[in-house]
């Protein structure tokens, strides 16, 4: 392995994130190529906090853009502050400002409302981590728009011209495949489909993440959450629900897995109804009680 | 990894310039068991190679999937390739490079090609526009399933010019209604609506013709948005009168409503998305005729729908998602994957329309098993016999 990504691996670990290795060499080939990286994956499995812990790693402001049906490029580039170039104007009117002056100023950088994509490629003093998130929430139109901004890091203002990225941003887009992305996006990218973790790395991050959660516990959980991940369930539990579900067993002062708490609290792993349908009291019991024995 | 010859590892050789051949190798072997990779992710993978420990078989393995974008479905191929990749087995047959699957795609490339202008311009886009170029090829059998169903479209008069035109009407009805359906997204609004929203980036704009004052307000409104129509055709034997019927409809539907998908079933489930031709219904119908296979055949309906959904659903459920399902419910399967399939479905999309021509029947009762099972599930239930059931159904398809 290249010692970079064995480096890049330490890093993630150290910042709470306990990746796998092709993880780790997506991130490093993104940054050495400069291109965008798009996650996919469930629910859950840690795709917005890869991002959040690579801007950490980084040192560098994490920008985020949220998607969602109807954003438009006024939410998510730019828009001029209106409400004050006006006022601008009308104070200029009473004094009887020179109206060239006037006009360079009133379309100057001072009057323009920076949006998230806008500030990544304007961002000083070193990359930023741009993060994209849910792409596939927002409508094709707006992944078209993406596509050029992504290419270039530059973007044409009428009124100032072009502004090219000093520092081309590390972005990251994620989806939760709800809408197929168009191919044009996919290709721009390198890709990372992130999987449920193993057991071995769900004990690791539960250990991280959770240190009061001591003793067997974190054994316990993930083999547990390794258990009902293998039925068939409409909305699998992911990572995040596996350290709620911890933090709740640690709220209640459990130092193990019971068959009852656990079906109390299942509310916090099983989020739809038909899942929850399909657990009895008895089939919880037989999978604590088999994630409660030590591995042989 | 130690000690293997050059000709064995072909990535070990370390120079770009040998690389590119590899690599456009493996590209090639991907594209050709369905895996797209285009020659730009090559040189994504060149690039990433260049990064990477090429020793450590598993990092090349990792740093070439995320290069070449090889989606999750797809990683166990991916990976069964990589191997024989990597062991240099690929070099040792050449000429088995591409597999059986791709000629059958191959083989439809030149009829699309062939649609040249001055083609179109010679001949009438009806059904004879195809045929020199199916014959010129020679590729299809005589006696193939197209030439069957054209028979059976337009034979013993099913489709007369008045009820063309009426369901011409009827579907432009639809049309209408289905453009009053709104999204989330603004646009700026024409006229001088009294709802919306202020939009002041046009209005500013506009003052700029009175001197900087605002006599005129620029508003945005809701953008228009068609529920996207679903079709699920079964096209088994026990449908055989009807389906051609139905699918008829749904071709004459997608000039109307522009957001259309059609499926057909009947073991397997086809994508007929792209076969669609927009305006000509018999060449579209000639098209999915040689695309369906075992056209008449039995019916898989659970495994069928089970596949869509776990297929396409993600990609097209929604809140504004009409699944339309055309079929007699007679199943051979097992009636528990049918139910959890439909379940399935429902749970994702807007409405489930059911349309089954039996119920045209005033005895039938809906007790085959499949149907009984799936029913629960359906929103509407309707017959779909004639013009005047579909017409009924309309409605149905406006949220």
């Amino acid at each position: 392995m290249m010692p970079e990504i064995v480096a890049l691996l330490a890093d993630l670990e150290a910042a709470g994130y306990i990746a796998e290795p092709s993880t780790a060499t997506a991130l490093y080939l993104a940054r050495a190529t400069q291109k965008p990286l798009l996650v996919e994956g469930d629910a859950g499995v840690g795709k917005t906090e890869l991002a959040k812990v690579l801007a950490q790693l980084c040192g560098t402001e994490l920008i985020r853009l949220q998607c969602y049906e109807g954003l438009d490029v006024q939410t998510a580039l730019y828009e001029w502050d209106y409400p004050r170039q006006m006022l601008r104007l009308r104070i200029a009117d009473g004094r009887g400002e020179d109206a060239t002056a006037l006009e360079a100023r009133l379309f100057s950088r001072e009057y323009l409302l920076e949006r998230p994509l806008l500030r990544a490629i304007t961002h000083r003093g070193g990359p930023a981590v741009l993060l994209i998130d849910e792409i596939d929430r927002a409508d094709d139109g707006f992944e078209a728009f993406l596509l050029e901004l992504l290419s270039d890091f530059q973007v044409t203002i009428p009124e100032l011209g072009t502004i090219k990225a000093e520092h081309p941003p590390y972005v990251l887009l994620t989806s939760n495949r709800t809408r197929e992305l168009g191919d044009a996006l996919r290709r721009r990218c390198l890709y990372l489909y992130l999987d449920h973790p193993t057991f071995e790395r769900e004990v690791r991050i539960i250990r991280a993440r959770c240190p009061d959660a001591g003793g067997r516990l974190p054994e316990q959980i993930a083999r547990f959450m390794q258990s009902l991940r293998a039925r068939t369930l409409v909305k699998p539990p992911g990572v995040a629900e596996t350290l709620d579900f911890t933090r709740a067993l640690r709220l209640l002062r459990q130092d193990s897995l019971d068959a009852d708490v656990v079906s109390q609290t299942l509310g916090c792993l099983l989020k739809d109804r038909c899942d929850l349908e399909a657990f009895s009291p008895a089939d919880v019991a037989a999978l604590v009680a088999s994630s409660r024995e030590a591995p042989s | 990894m130690i000690g293997g010859t050059p000709a064995s590892r072909p990535l070990q050789r370390g120079v770009t310039g040998e690389l590119a051949p590899a690599l456009a190798r493996f590209g090639g072997t991907l594209r050709a068991s369905g895996i797209g990779a285009t020659v730009r992710d090559e040189i994504d993978a060149i690039q990433a190679l260049k990064l990477i420990d090429r020793d450590d078989r598993d990092e090349v393995r990792t740093a070439l999937r995320i290069a070449l974008k090889i989606p999750r479905e797809a990683w166990a191929a991916y990976d069964r390739l990589f191997s024989s990749f990597w062991t240099g087995a690929d070099l040792v047959e050449p000429p088995e490079l591409p597999p059986p699957p791709a000629p059958q795609e191959r083989r439809d490339q030149p009829r699309l090609l062939s649609w040249d202008p001055v083609r179109r311009r010679l001949s009438e886009p009806d059904e004879d526009a195809e045929r020199p170029g199916g014959t010129r090829e020679g590729t299809r059998p005589a006696a193939s399933p197209q030439a069957l169903l054209r028979r059976k479209a337009f034979d013993a008069s099913a489709w007369t010019a008045q009820e063309m035109a009426a369901m011409e009407r009827l579907l432009a009805r639809l049309a209408h209604r289905l453009a009053t359906c709104r999204s989330r997204r603004w646009v700026p609004a024409v006229g001088s609506p009294a709802g919306g929203r202020l939009d002041p980036r046009r209005s500013y704009r506009r003052a700029v013709a009175t001197g900087g004052e605002m006599l005129r307000f620029a508003r945005r409104e809701r953008a228009v948005d068609e529920p996207r129509l679903v079709f699920l055709c079964d096209t088994s034997g026990s449908m055989d009168a009807h389906a051609r019927f139905l699918l008829m409809f749904v071709l004459a539907l997608r000039r109307a409503a522009r957001r259309a998908e059609l499926f057909a079933f009947n073991t397997e489930l086809v994508d007929l998305g792209r076969d669609v031709v927009p305006g000509k219904i018999r060449l579209t119908l000639d098209r999915i005729a040689a695309r369906v296979p075992d056209w008449s055949g039995g019916t898989r309906l659970g495994e069928s729908l089970a596949a869509f959904a776990s297929r396409h659903l993600p990609r097209l459920g929604g809140r504004r998602t009409i699944v339309v399902v055309l079929s007699d419910g007679l199943d051979r399967g097992d009636p528990a994957v049918l139910a959890a399939a439909v379940r399935r479905i429902r749970a994702r999309v807007r409405r489930l329309v059911w349309l089954n021509p039996l119920l045209g029947d005033p005895r039938y009762e809906p007790v085959a098993r499949g149907m009984a099972a799936a029913l629960p599930f359906i929103d509407c239930f309707a017959p779909a016999h004639n013009l005047e059931s579909l017409e009924r159904l309309l409605p149905q398809l406006v949220v």
